[in-house]
């Protein structure tokens, strides 16, 4: 079906989500707790856009809206510029010193609340998706713990997490950045945690995480092709390399 | 998942009595809350060894179980007095002076909301609407529903629970729903 997107003509199939036909179209709608392989979380509200169905206007979280009429929508109408930047001044009344949050408020000419001041700023913002990533990893080794102003990211009872397996998925995916993570002489820090980092033994470069080796291994029975036969696990670069010379001794 | 950690100080009267709640449950995640909430009822709290079953038992991360019991205020994490004496904030009773049965409390139990008494009889705590606006200002305790309480009612109906202290928690109740 035709949607039209900010004055363009887009082709959507029924059942898509808005915010995906937008980046298709090279539609730029900021987004924070959105990734295309962890769908639907719309926590951070960011992506909202005002849909217009049979004359009446409302406004969605696009990232969750899925296309199911001929509709028109506007990604910077006047009033999604105004409740998008009340919503970015409550994300720096959380996170203040966050540098993802500060390019947002100059992009939307915005200065830092005075208000709201927070004891502990952090760069958080809640939005889960770290605690998402971890589930779907198929470590659940953190949650959101507590609600309302005590909320936060966090193992079981803020001990080392028993079920973390050091991936750093976590850190990777947060949009803000604010899971910290320390890799240093061969051990990773992360969640309270240390975990011993294996070296690829070719290369000598750190790859993964000596659980993150073993739970791989798990999951992936019957596929050793990951691993080289000793039990060590190559980094990417080294990997193919070993491939492109099992290739070369095979066919030449 | 793997086992968790922490279980040195696993009691076995718990381990027993949660073992017991979960085999009335099928292993489904849908009834992790109905499990909580049979153990916060069964201890006056939801202890760790119990949280570690349910997530052994229903093969879920720890982590999804200690959110659901941090996330409702029905389930406690620090254990709860035998009675449980809610006073209704909403804004009925609040009009009404529910703060001064909060202070009224202090008075005779020298415990604010969110505390309990160092022999584990009464906790206090200050909860949201309850729905009985028309008798506001309410109390209820355990289960049963005191409504248009005054301090001086208030050190009454305490006296009922207080004086017999071996008293099951679940015979004062009057308003089972």
């Amino acid at each position: 079906m035709k949607i039209v997107i900010d004055g363009k003509v887009c082709e959507a199939e029924r059942g898509e989500y808005l915010l995906t036909v937008a980046r298709r179209e090279g539609i730029r709608i900021p987004t924070l707790c959105h990734n295309d392989a962890l769908p639907g979380l719309a926590s951070c509200r960011l992506c909202i856009v005002e849909v217009v169905e049979k004359g009446w206007h409302k406004v969605v979280t696009s990232c969750v809206y899925p296309v199911s009429a001929e509709i028109e929508v506007f990604t910077a109408s006047e009033k999604i510029l105004r409740m998008r930047k009340t919503l970015i001044m409550l994300l720096a009344a959380r996170a203040p010193e966050n540098e993802t949050i500060g390019k947002l408020m100059q992009e939307y000419g915005l200065e830092k609340p005075d208000r709201f001041k927070k004891e502990n700023s952090s760069d958080c913002i809640l939005c889960g998706l770290c605690a998402s990533a971890c589930e779907k990893i198929g470590a659940g080794a953190i949650s959101t713990v507590h609600r309302g102003v005590t909320k936060k990211i966090a193992t079981p009872f803020d001990d080392p997490a028993a079920d973390c397996i050091g991936c750093a998925a976590c850190a990777s995916i947060c949009p803000t950045g604010a899971i910290k993570v320390q890799d240093k002489s061969g051990t990773r820090q992360i969640w309270n945690k240390a975990f011993e980092l294996l070296i690829c033994p070719d290369c000598g470069k750190p790859v993964v995480t000596r659980e993150q080796a073993e739970y791989l291994r798990k999951q992936m029975q019957g596929n050793p092709i990951e691993y080289s036969g000793d039990g060590t696990v190559r980094c990417e670069r080294c990997k193919k390399a070993a491939a492109a010379d099992r290739f070369r001794t095979a066919f030449l | 998942m793997t086992l968790s950690s922490g279980m040195q100080h696993r009691s076995p009267d718990r381990v027993a009595v949660t073992g017991r709640i979960l085999e009335g449950y099928p292993k489904e995640q849908r009834y992790t809350l109905a499990m909580l909430q049979d153990i916060q009822k069964e201890f006056q709290f939801i202890p760790r060894e119990s949280m570690e079953l349910i997530a052994d038992h229903l093969e879920l991360p720890l982590g999804k179980i200690y959110s659901l019991a941090t996330f409702y205020k029905a389930l406690s994490l620090q254990p709860k007095g035998k009675h449980v004496i809610k006073i209704c904030d909403g804004t009925a009773c609040h009009i009404r002076s529910s703060q001064m049965l909060a202070n009224e409390l202090y008075t005779l139990l020298k415990i604010r909301p969110g505390e309990t008494t160092g022999d584990g009889q009464f906790s206090v705590e200050l909860v949201n609407c309850l729905g009985a606006c028309a008798i506001a200002p309410v109390v209820v305790i355990d289960e049963t529903f005191y409504g248009k309480v005054t301090p001086a009612k208030l050190q009454e109906i305490i006296a009922q629970y207080g004086d017999a202290p071996e008293q099951s928690e679940r015979s004062g109740g009057v308003a089972h729903d």
